[in-house]
């Protein structure tokens, strides 16, 4: 098996109302719940640092953002992710589907919950959660409290 | 801007709740618990006791939850309101799970002629 390229997918984002944050996304966007991510982005909660000025500033933490349904077919494609990504890393597990299964706690192609496959640093609950929930979440990888 | 009315969670006034199980049971996740015991209530004036249900423990487990709202819907007692509050996210799988106090802390602060 080829060893995934993550860092061609990664992004890296500055966190809104939490300077001190610089995060490198790797995205699994799998289900609803990516809209989310992406309705974070619009609304510029989370804002994309233009590759030029990301070669200075180096993105202190790697996070593999997993948003939406992961099937038992897909979780080597997430353990591969979860490798490929560069320490300091974390991951992220957004949306009830990714915490435990969620709607889908009784189907038997559905893996319960991520923390089955990969460690996780934060779990942000919500069906989908709000944009403003998983700014909330992330503002936990640093320690810098609650977010508004 | 998130409006008070936002989805953000599901809170609970642990003082309007009976201990019914209505929510419980039709919970499509089954993400909530609620414990309860009985107790005799006696009145000066009455021929016997009444019996009263006494709420233990209500938990609603947040990483199972897909906030559809049934349980809001189907509360007879109102015991059960959406509230915009969204910063949830926890360390643990179990600290996803809420109880009684963390529930009721989330109860929306809402002007009671706008409704719920």
């Amino acid at each position: 098996m080829t060893p995934l390229q993550s860092s061609a997918l990664e992004r890296r984002f500055r966190v809104s109302g939490h300077p001190q944050l610089l995060i490198s996304v790797l995205d699994v966007g799998l289900a609803c719940c990516a809209l989310e991510v992406g309705a974070a982005i619009t609304a510029g909660l989370l804002v994309l640092e233009e590759p030029e000025h990301s070669a200075v500033l180096e993105p202190r933490m790697n996070v593999l953002l997993i948003s939406g349904t992961v099937t038992d077919a897909l979780a080597p494609g997430i353990i591969r992710a979860w490798e490929a990504l560069d320490e300091p890393r974390v991951a992220v597990s957004f949306g009830a589907c990714a915490n435990t299964g969620g709607p889908y706690w009784d189907a038997p192609t559905v893996t319960k919950g991520i923390d089955q496959l990969i460690p996780m640093s934060v779990y942000i609950p919500g069906c989908p959660p709000r944009p403003e929930a998983l700014i909330a979440g992330l503002a936990r990888l640093a320690g810098v409290g609650d977010a508004g | 801007m998130i409006p008070t009315e936002a989805h953000g969670t599901i809170a609970l006034q642990p003082s309007a709740c009976t201990s019914c199980m209505i929510c419980v049971r039709e919970c499509p996740t089954w993400c909530i618990e609620l414990e309860s015991h009985t107790e005799q209530v006696s009145e000066p004036d009455a021929r016997r006791p009444k019996t009263v249900n006494i709420l233990d423990a209500f938990r609603i487990d947040f990483g199972l939850c897909m906030y559809c709202g049934i349980c809001v819907d189907l509360c007879p007692f109102d015991a059960l309101a959406w509230s915009p509050e969204h910063d949830l996210a926890a360390t643990t799988a179990g600290g996803l799970v809420l109880g009684i106090d963390e529930l009721s802390r989330a109860w929306p602060n809402r002007n009671p002629t706008s409704g719920s």
